[in-house]
């Protein structure tokens, strides 16, 4: 079997010397030019046609299409500029990719490197404020780009430093698994940032300094990297978060402990209503004992919160959007989507599917999880077509789907057909 | 920036295959590799960005770093899980399937830009010259970068390999990461 590299797509690749790194950093804060160039993503050809083919696969309820919006290598948390002309996504790699759709046909034209100039190191979390900066969450940094949206045409945009290299995690907790950030600004206007835990489950002689450093859990900050907390405690390691536009909460998703067994435990989502809420882990993991009180005691005066919902073992809910648009039925107003990447050791595969729940208007609690999109597994010989990783939306209020296992970012739209 | 001299070296660079069957069960091997193939691939060219490419890698490296992972002398959160259920016979199984898979590379630099402290064991092509090394051709590059930090800070050991990274700095780390990174790889799957 021929196997196409993937970087034969790209045209070029770039090296940045490790004195260039830096010294393009301080460039760019000064506001100066690098030497830098960009990568450019072929949107049409062979590749193209092919992920069109996995697109006719999918299963969606009545009304609705998915198309291919963008060819997108290694695409993963994405996040549209406040006015909608560019969307950027990050990758468990180097690359931060922009991606625009300049005639507004609903399909990407031009898909390029995002501030070629910056070594990235596992850029995977972008995320905007409401006024238009970038933030970009690393594995251990993390960066804000004003004016992202007009800036991004060229290679060397202006950047600030948030949270300087190795200060977001002491370097000896950096890992490769679990170091995928996401992030959001809060109606509060401060940043939330996911930290995973890097192990199955931490070393016990871990857990005390993870919980005072909000490693598995999300930590709040300034804008400008002050006053960080740790506002979200009992995480093992959330890839997806949104505020509820209607209440201003925080909701996100959790991956559960592997080697139990195919069906233990459930995953989870979360609606955390005040700061410093602890849900459960490494103690529990949606109900199931983990840790033993008698291996380490829980900590004192908090009470664990139990998951919203408790999801098929192993299928790894990552990102998740509540639903603010109007273009879907009514149905789907004020719910939350989000993207289950699919299995990676379970006997038979789970996953890779969008799902969605509606939220109780009295209680405002989630009413229950339903498959709104799958087709990404083919569940004869159990492989992958795709994994969706995270959902956003366009300004016409169709999804995107990004996918970092096809290389792609899917629309899906509702589009009726008129009644006969 | 250096400017890639595209320099496509000729013939085809091929490593594995025939001599890897003295150590395990290549259809047994196949067999379970089903475990493997999210990330791996059953080709072993990896499926996602923290998995390194294991088709036609040394067998014997895939069985160190198998039976490490069993043993708990290597650490990872996956890998960790699914080698502790592992025999002996199986790893060797496992070694011989994935090594025996054919491995072809295109350096697109000049190989005398090499890294010079890797290319005795790695190749300047990232093919493995010495058969406890890896190869390292297409690997991401956050994949070495992340393996060569854990190497400096003790989370991996290595006799060659600990004390060479414990010379490197951040930046000489992610120079060689990227070197090997652009290296294009094709793993062509031997049944």
């Amino acid at each position: 079997m021929h196997r196409k590299l993937l970087s034969s797509l790209l045209l070029g690749t770039m090296l940045v010397g490790p004195a260039m790194a830096q010294d393009n950093m301080d460039k760019l804060t000064n506001m100066q030019k690098t030497d830098a160039t960009f990568t450019f993503v072929d949107q049409s050809g062979d590749r193209a046609e092919s992920l069109k083919k996995i697109a006719e696969q999918l299963n969606l309820p009545d009304g609705f299409e998915a198309s291919l919006y963008a060819v997108v290598p290694d695409a993963r948390s994405m996040a549209m500029a406040p006015q909608g002309t560019v969307l950027f996504a990050g990758t468990r790699k180097d690359k931060v990719w922009s991606i625009v759709d300049r005639d507004r046909d609903r399909v990407a034209d031009q898909v390029k490197d995002f501030a070629p100039s910056i070594t990235f190191d596992i850029p995977n979390g972008p995320c905007f404020s409401p006024d238009g900066f970038l933030y970009i969450a690393e594995r251990n940094r993390v960066l804000v780009f004003p004016a992202a949206e007009f800036f991004f045409e060229g290679p060397d945009p202006a950047v600030g430093v948030v949270v300087a290299q190795g200060e977001l995690v002491p370097e000896a907790e950096e890992s490769f698994n679990h170091t995928a950030r996401v992030c959001d600004i809060g109606p509060d206007g401060k940043l939330y940032i996911s930290l995973g835990q890097p192990y199955n489950v931490q070393p016990i002689e871990k857990i005390e300094m993870y919980d005072e450093i909000g490693i598995g859990g999300i930590v709040r900050m300034n804008t400008d990297g002050s006053d960080r907390e740790v506002y979200t405690r009992g995480v093992r390691n959330s890839v997806g978060q949104d505020f509820n536009p209607a209440t201003g909460e925080l909701w996100w998703t959790d991956n559960q402990v592997d080697g139990m067994g195919d069906d233990i435990p459930p995953g989870e989502l979360n609606r955390q209503t005040a700061a410093g809420q602890h849900f459960g882990f490494p103690w529990t993991n949606s109900g199931v004992e983990i840790v033993s009180e008698a291996d380490f005691p829980r900590p004192e005066g908090v009470e664990f919160v139990e998951p919203q919902l408790q999801l098929t073992a192993h299928a790894a809910d990552l990102g998740m959007r509540f639903y603010h648009d109007d273009s879907f039925p009514e149905e789907y107003h004020g719910g939350i989507f989000w993207a289950q990447h699919g299995s990676w050791n379970r006997t038979t595969p789970v996953g890779a599917r969008v799902m969605f729940t509606a939220l109780d208007p009295e209680t405002g609690d989630a009413m229950g999880a339903q498959v709104f999109a799958d087709g990404w597994l083919n569940e004869e010989t159990g492989e992958y077509r795709g994994r969706p990783m995270d959902i956003e939306f366009l300004p016409d209020g169709s999804m995107l789907v990004s996918d970092d296992f096809a290389g792609a970012i899917w629309r899906i739209a509702y589009n009726p057909k008129p009644a006969e | 920036m250096r400017l890639a001299a595209i320099t496509i070296l000729g013939g085809l660079m091929l490593a594995g295959g025939a001599h890897s069957d003295e150590l395990g069960d290549r259809d047994a091997g196949r067999k379970l590799a089903s475990q493997c193939s999210t990330c791996h691939g059953r080709d072993g060219y990896a499926q996602i960005p923290i998995a390194p490419h294991i088709g036609g890698e040394p067998a014997e490296y895939i069985r160190n770093q198998l039976t490490a992972f069993r043993d708990g002398t290597r650490e990872h959160e996956m890998m960790s899980i699914v080698a502790r259920m592992l025999s002996d016979e199986q790893i060797a199984d496992l070694a011989a399937w994935y090594s025996g898979h054919k491995v072809q590379v295109e350096l697109k630099q000049d190989p005398s830009d090499a890294p010079e402290q890797c290319v005795a064991c790695h190749g300047a092509d990232g093919l493995h010259v010495y058969k406890d090394a890896p190869n390292l051709a297409g690997e991401a590059n956050i994949y070495i970068d992340t393996q060569l930090k854990a190497f400096r800070n003790g989370k991996r050991e290595h006799e060659i390999m600990t004390p060479i990274a414990q010379t490197l700095s951040d930046e000489e780390i992610r120079a060689i990461a990227d070197w090997y990174a652009d290296i294009g790889l094709t793993i062509e799957m031997v049944e």
